[in-house]
């Protein structure tokens, strides 16, 4: 019996052995092909609908959709990277990635810091997540609740700037590391509300009963794709592909996979 | 996302996880038994200034070290950030288990008794034969269980490697969880590292075990 186990656990090792193998041969791969112009696009994939990892445990989203069409129509080859977005503008100057292209708030601290931003492509506003049973219709009726935000967002940002007054009206704000916990806080009545970007709770009432959006239009922002200062070139050529994109109704049919971000976006609304 | 697809997704990033975990302990191990010598170095000046290192590794955060090793030469000196990067994580991860490491390992010499050394001198052995033939192998048996806490703890710490977009299993199960509204790949995480330490520990005792040869 001892040694059966023995050789079960010898032939586990070997096996997680193996996943190391083929990991670093992926990245050869990866290396070997350097004739074509690489675009390495950093996204957050734990923001859907704009980047996330799909059914099928590969990368997709409205973002990544249409960075993989405007590489191909450049004729370019699309890498994905993973950003940790609390770091994101050091992996960008570290240039581990070209751009970042993941549902990004355009902020004007990035504009004064050098970083050259793309024409913006989305409106957003943030919204107060409730549960429906609660009856909170506006964020007055949230006054001295708990709120939960996710740590890095702008959502957080905007608490803690042009909306303070509003952070005030609340009793205390819970500050997450996802939209998950985030979402989890207020399914389990730790908090009552969560203030987030609009696509992403509407992707959650649409998947979960339950829950309600409260949307004020409060801090309205843009989002934009950002590269390194001195990529004006690259931020060029992408915005010409995309336009192309818009005219030639690939944009529209990606937009249409993503009904709770179709209505907002600016370059089918012009 | 289908229970299949999903295991498998999260396999693909245990080779990740299993690497950091591998190579740190082949660096870690030696280089920490280096640490301890230069520590009990006879030689103040070698002494105080491993000493320091060890509290400035022991006393900031892992996460931190990541980041130091990752994007410090980038920052000070404009060097490139290192493509594949299992490198600056091993580096990080290696440096800072070789400070624990010391630490475990200098407490088991310390704690071999003074009349060993006397007693080998008296029959002839060198500094450098003592210490392998007579200390040594003590030294092992005595602190195994404290280095079998260090490597389980270990094996939990690789999930902090995403802190610079290298991508291991927890990384991947925070990416499903947050795509699909789902806390399934948690318990496959869960279920992941425990089954993993229960190997190590399995693999630990047996190590013990073989070396209790007086018992």
């Amino acid at each position: 019996m001892k040694r059966i186990i023995a050789m079960m656990l010898a032939l586990m090792m070997v096996f997680a052995l193996c996943a190391c193998g083929n990991n670093t041969s992926n990245d050869d791969k990866q290396k070997a092909d350097d004739s074509v112009k690489t675009l390495t696009v950093g996204v957050d994939p734990e923001y859907p609908p704009y980047a996330y990892m799909g059914d099928d445990g590969k990368y997709t989203g409205f973002d990544v959709e249409v960075a993989q069409a405007v590489c191909d129509l450049l004729g370019w080859k699309m890498e994905i990277f993973a950003l940790n977005w609390d770091q994101k503008l050091t992996q960008l100057d570290a240039k581990e990635c070209d751009c970042i292209w993941a549902g990004m708030t355009i902020l004007d601290s990035m504009k004064e810091a050098g970083y050259v931003i793309s024409e913006p492509y989305y409106d957003n506003t943030q919204v107060l997540l409730v549960k429906t049973d609660s009856g909170y219709k506006t964020s007055a009726d949230l006054a001295g609740k708990a709120v939960a935000v996710q740590l890095g967002t702008s959502g957080e940002a905007l608490l803690n700037g042009d909306l303070s007054s509003l952070k005030d009206s609340f009793s205390n704000v819970v500050t997450c590391n996802s939209f998950l916990s985030c979402f989890t806080e207020l399914g389990g009545g730790s908090v009552d509300a969560v203030f987030v970007d609009y696509p992403v709770a509407a992707a959650y009432v649409a998947e979960n009963d339950g829950y309600s959006i409260i949307d004020e239009g409060l801090g309205a922002e843009q989002y934009g794709i950002a590269f390194r200062s001195g990529d004006q070139e690259l931020c060029d050529q992408i915005q010409a592909a995309i336009d192309q994109l818009v005219e030639n109704g690939t944009y529209q049919k990606i937009a249409d996979k993503y009904p709770d971000i179709v209505n907002n976006l600016i370059f089918l609304n012009k | 996302m289908d229970l299949i697809t999903m295991l498998k997704t999260m396999l693909d990033g245990m080779g990740g996880t299993c690497a950091i975990f591998f190579l740190t302990l082949l660096f870690a191990l030696p280089l920490g038994m280096v640490v301890a010598l230069l520590r009990m170095s006879k030689v103040k000046v070698i002494s105080s200034i491993t000493r320091a290192i060890i509290s400035v590794l022991r006393g900031t955060p892992l996460m931190l070290q990541l980041i130091a090793v990752t994007y410090g030469p980038y920052y000070l000196f404009e060097l490139p950030v290192a493509k594949n990067k299992l490198v600056p994580v091993v580096i990080a991860f290696a440096i800072n288990y070789a400070a624990y490491f010391a630490e475990i390992y200098r407490s088991g010499i310390e704690s071999i008794p003074v009349g060993q050394y006397e007693a080998a001198d008296i029959l002839g052995y060198s500094k450098i034969q003592t210490f392998f033939r007579i200390i040594l192998p003590q030294v092992l048996k005595r602190i195994m269980p404290s280095v079998t806490n260090e490597v389980v703890t270990l094996v939990k710490d690789t999930s902090l490697a995403f802190t610079v977009s290298y991508v291991e299993m927890f990384t991947i199960g925070k990416q499903i969880a947050n795509s699909q509204s789902s806390f399934v790949p948690f318990v496959v995480a869960g279920v992941f590292y425990f089954v993993f330490n229960a190997i190590v520990d399995y693999v630990m005792g047996k190590a013990e075990k073989a070396m209790n040869y007086y018992q």
